[in-house]
């Protein structure tokens, strides 16, 4: 299984977690975050914002869904043709064990 | 060294706190967050808790349609709640005992809504104060 991080523009989570859970996939966490990229902020006039808000979105998924997942989170969170800096990233990561609470057993 | 993520109710907050502290694991990180989980598939699974909380909600002023959806979509997984994340870091050998303290205490009756606890590899740890790595750096 897989732990998906994905930092999106907070205008878009919401278009994101829709089209994820008709695919499917409809457990998932956010949690509202600031950060800056490597452009190092937004500089407006003289003043730069370097902490500028995003929702990370964590979802933890089996192995085999990772592709369709993450086309579809960097089809719907790209903003314009070409993309534009500020449209967030994706990592992911390994997870060993899953367990639900309620259901008292292994696995998603 | 693992990394356990556990996504609990907010009311469950304190009793986890606890049930860690039992299982001699005192260090975590914890974050407000909003989550919600799988679309319950079997409508039997949320019908008692929902019957109780139509007989608590309805009145003169509530439409018999509009309450029920509304309490529908607050048990099946539709909605986003708040949610506690818990992250422990700890050592390989103690993750079932902390899984089993953290499971114990945020199981209810309710079937549905009571977390989920993931494990996650870590590659290393720093402690800040004095610079050792690896597992020294845990606790």
């Amino acid at each position: 299984m897989l732990l998906i991080r994905a930092i999106v523009r907070p205008e878009k989570k919401d278009e994101v977690l829709a089209e994820l859970s008709t695919a499917g996939f409809n457990a998932a966490t956010m949690v509202d975050v600031v950060g800056r990229g490597k452009q190092k902020g937004i500089k407006i006039g003289g003043m730069v914002y370097d902490e500028i808000p995003k929702t990370l979105i964590l979802m933890v998924i089996p192995d085999d869904a990772k592709d369709k997942v993450i086309r579809m989170i960097l089809s719907i969170a790209k903003t314009g043709k070409e993309g534009t800096f500020g449209d967030g990233k994706i990592f992911v990561s390994p997870v060993d064990e899953v367990y639900t609470i309620s259901k008292g057993t292994p696995g998603l | 060294m693992k990394e356990i993520m556990a996504i609990v109710r907010m009311k469950k907050t304190g009793e986890t706190k606890k049930a860690l502290v039992a299982a001699g694991v005192a260090g975590f990180t914890a974050v407000k967050v909003l989550g919600r989980g799988n679309l319950v598939t079997d409508p039997q699974t949320i019908e008692e808790c929902k019957e109780k909380l139509l007989s608590m909600g309805m009145d003169e002023f509530s439409e018999a349609g509009d309450t029920e959806k509304m309490v529908t979509s607050f048990l099946d997984g539709s909605r986003f709640f708040p949610r506690r994340l818990f992250t422990i870091l700890a050592h390989d050998e103690d993750v079932p005992r902390i899984i089993e303290a953290v499971a114990k205490a945020n199981l209810t009756e309710y079937g549905v809504g009571d977390g989920t606890i993931f494990v996650l590899p870590v590659s290393d740890a720093v402690r800040v104060r004095t610079g050792e790595a690896g597992e020294a750096a845990i606790w």
